[in-house]
């Protein structure tokens, strides 16, 4: 037997001992229903070179079978349902009824305004504000939304991106009113923007001047955040916009490329950042393919930290990643279908070692989910949890020749698309070219010829239709919603020292003239109650706004 | 004649574009002119883009559930600007309930998630030019139901005097059919193959006879995409393999007022 795959095998078996010292296995040991065993690792009998290199064991470069040594046996995936919608009131009633229900994470929601940083009373707000999620104007709202809610106990994310500096600054005055370091905080933003560029649509600025924000939030967590995820690098939009697995894959690591440049090029160190960079994946409905999907991805990404950006720390190396089920594969037509469907791929999502997942809800493909919708979401992901034996042993798909087969080729495939990328001068020159937005675009057309054509079949689309005449109850965001929200926001204006507001916003004008560090400021101007769009007001007349072609 | 022209608009802040850009794009493919708005127009701004491009009709996508407050005002916004003669329809994440609220404030049409390209299509076609499918060309054939065909053959070959074309049978149906032509059309008997035939079936509620009538038409899935926009329910939403290769698709009898409709294309030499 080879020399270096013993050596292997043993690193890993200290790699286990350590780590079930901090991180106890769920059970003292693990059978099946028949009193079969189930051993912690499957590995071949005798590894050959491509184990070696290209498998290898978990918690082991270059982590084609996952980012740690024992997995789910010791701790399942964190359960983070993303929710949000109306005032913040109601959204923290529905956080707090997610966390009584066994949801482990909390997944922040914002509605388009908030997004794009406009105020509710913008009149580019009208008709949106609370639609998509949670309307936040000020720090007030942001109090209401995490209202009995410690900050120190539960981990955030916030799907929030051109104005990511703005909320997180916001979370940390919340964290600090509750008494709460912000060295203690856990949590992910988005801030992912290159994304929003190609697939999502919630920019503001224009490239450069994100990039530049981008990086000061790095540098900003590093110094003051040291627990907290600074970007959670997307695929999952670019996916649902239509685009393959491989593309997913291919345009998600080109995005991450085009971050990690930009953070050398201002200065930062790759083992100081790198280890807080976060990613996000779409769970699809091939179930191999996508489970091939992670694998690939997650040593694609190894490789290139490790040889590429000569990065010294293995956490540098190590893809840490979010996954949520495709909103865009559930349909209106006959809505609890789709249970079935997010069962299928919440399960390709765990058996590619996701760290953590978002179910959707059968009525997505209609409205917002009402909260028994929300909770059947949850429940799908406990039942594979605590009763499929799934995640009892690590990486079960490992060995097999299609899914290792299917790993190789999407490496391979994604590897051709980030040559091209490269030749075109890197990810933020393909976006502003429309690069990846034209490969995505014509296989989303594709797609919907294939499915017109019966070439590809949607149960209850276009085959096993059934006369639908009930629609299911949905949620709906009341309507008086805008006007209350609006109401309070020039409130808050009101009671506020404008004086201070004034002074510290225009400090946050000289700082992006002078090219200093925003963060600081800007969490000195939601201290003092300065709104999500005055605040990206500023940095709009500074920067410019965005245009696509 | 000049192709018809489309404004295709993304009004609010929603940023899911991809059904605006597939409806752009099947509806160029069916030979009109788009033009795409991009994200984040406020109504004004897509009134006014679609008065100076000179369009047919306006399609709205929202998916952010916006489109109660939005799609009124666009309407509005066009009217306020005399141009309220340019149609606007709509399409996104909407709600059957909201439906009826928008068509009530001037939006002539909502497409639901699932709507073929085509039918879309289909529609503006007809909201503009007032253009009807074409209508079915003859009856092609008559389908009657027959419990023994050896016991009714010697009346429809002998005593009305019609040569038998062919007898085949089509197992999937699980009946044996035997084909009279008559001048251009023909008369189909149906013979029930095993008690779980379809024709059994309606033997059985209904009695021999008359079963249904066949309507030979140009282009079917245009059609079908035509009754659908007329409200009519389809057995088939999208034609199947008939005898002689050809396409066909049945209307649901209680749109064809008790008279079971079916849709033929036959085989076109090309």
């Amino acid at each position: 037997m080879n020399e270096s795959y013993n050596d292997q095998k043993r690193k890993w078996d200290e790699d286990v001992e350590k780590t079930i010292q901090r991180f106890p296995e769920r059970k003292e040991s693990f059978t099946t229903s028949s009193g079969i065993p189930v051993k912690r690792l499957y590995e071949p009998d005798h590894g050959d070179v491509k184990y070696i290199n290209e498998i290898g064991f978990p918690g082991t470069y270059p982590y084609t079978r996952g980012i740690q040594p024992t997995m789910y046996r010791s701790r399942h995936w964190t359960m983070r349902q993303y929710a949000g919608f109306g005032s913040a009131k109601e959204t923290n009633e529905r956080f707090k009824y997610l966390l009584q229900q066994g949801q482990t994470g909390l997944s922040v929601a914002f509605d388009l305004p908030t997004q794009i940083g406009y105020d509710s009373d913008d009149p580019m707000a009208e008709g949106e504000v609370g639609k998509v999620g949670v309307a936040i104007d000020t720090l007030e709202d942001m109090e209401q939304l995490f209202d009995q809610i410690p900050l120190d106990q539960v981990s955030t994310s916030m799907t929030i991106n051109a104005p990511a500096s703005i909320l997180l600054a916001m979370y940390i005055a919340v964290g600090e009113k509750q008494g709460v370091a912000k060295e203690k905080l856990t949590g992910t933003i988005q801030n992912d923007i290159l994304k929003e560029y190609i697939a999502r649509g919630t920019y503001i600025f224009p490239p450069e001047s994100s990039m530049r924000i981008i990086t000061d939030i790095f540098s900003y967590c590093q110094e003051n955040l040291p627990k907290f995820n600074t970007i959670s690098i997307s695929g999952y939009h670019i996916r649902e916009a239509g685009a393959t697995a491989v593309q997913e894959v291919a345009f998600t690591i080109a995005n991450g490329m085009a971050y990690v440049d930009a953070a050398i090029e201002a200065g930062l160190e790759v083992d100081q950042f790198a280890p807080r960079l976060a990613f996000f994946f779409n769970a699809h409905n091939q179930f191999f393919e996508e489970a091939a999907k992670y694998r690939a991805a997650r040593r694609m990404w190894a490789k290139i930290m490790k040889e590429k950006y000569k990065a010294e720390n293995p956490k540098s190396w190590k893809m840490r990643f979010h996954t949520q089920t495709g909103g865009s594969t559930l349909t209106a037509q006959q809505p609890d279908n789709n249970i079935v469907r997010v069962t299928v791929q919440a399960l390709a999502a765990i058996l590619g070692g996701t760290q953590s997942l978002h179910t959707n809800s059968r009525d997505e493909a209609l409205a917002l989910p009402t909260e028994d919708s929300a909770r059947i979401a949850l429940r799908t992901q406990q039942i594979l949890a605590h009763e499929s034996g799934v995640s009892e042993t690590v990486d079960p798909l490992a060995g097999s020749y299609y899914v290792e087969s299917l790993t190789d080729e999407i490496e391979q495939q994604a590897n051709e698309y980030l040559d091209k990328i490269n030749d075109l001068g890197g990810a933020v020159k393909a976006v502003e070219a429309g690069f990846m937005q034209r490969e995505i675009h014509q296989t989303a057309y594709d797609t919907q010829k294939d499915i017109e054509k019966k070439e590809e079949i949607i149960v209850g689309v276009n085959e096993f239709t059934i006369d639908e005449e009930v629609e299911p109850e949905l949620l709906r965001v009341d309507e008086e919603l805008e006007n209350n929200q609006i109401a309070s926001t020039r409130q808050a204006r009101e009671t506020r020292d404008q004086e201070r507001v004034s002074a510290v916003l225009r400090e946050l004008k000289q700082a992006a003239v002078t090219n200093e560090k925003l963060m600081p400021i800007i969490v000195k101007a939601v201290k003092e109650y300065a709104t999500v769009g005055e605040i990206a007001n500023v940095l709009r007349e500074e920067f410019g706004e965005y245009t696509a072609m | 004649m000049e192709p018809i022209r489309v404004l295709i608009a993304k009004p609010g802040l929603d940023g899911h574009d991809r059904g605006a850009l597939i409806i752009a794009q099947g509806l160029r493919d069916a030979g009109m002119e788009v033009i795409y708005t991009g994200l984040r127009q406020s109504p004004q701004q897509i009134a006014q883009a679609a008065i100076q491009e000179d369009v047919d009709v306006v399609g709205l996508s929202s998916l952010s559930g916006a489109h109660k407050t939005l799609f009124p005002k666009v309407v509005e916004a066009l009217e306020a600007n005399d141009a309220s003669d340019i149609p606007v329809i709509g399409g996104g994440v909407i709600p059957t309930e909201d439906i009826p609220f928008l068509e009530q404030k001037g939006v002539k049409k909502i497409f639901t998630s699932g709507t073929a390209m085509s039918e879309t299509a289909m529609f503006i076609k007809e909201l503009v030019r007032g253009e009807e499918a074409t209508p079915p060309k003859k009856v092609s054939h008559i389908g009657i139901a027959v419990q023994h065909l050896e016991e009714v053959l010697p009346f429809y070959q002998h005593t009305l005097g019609l040569p038998l074309e062919t007898v085949e049978t089509v197992e999937e149906e699980k009946v044996k059919v035997a084909f009279f032509p008559v001048g251009d059309t023909r008369i189909e008997l149906l013979e029930p193959l095993d008690a779980d035939s379809p024709i059994q079936k309606f033997i059985d509620s209904k009695g021999v006879g008359i079963h249904h009538v066949a309507l030979d038409v140009e282009d079917i899935d245009e059609r079908i995409a035509h009754l659908k926009e007329k409200g009519v329910r389809m057995i088939h939403e999208t034609p199947k393999q008939g005898a002689h290769d050809s396409r066909i698709a049945f209307l649901h009898p209680k749109s064809g007022h008790g008279v079971l409709y079916e849709l033929c294309e036959e085989k076109k030499e090309r």
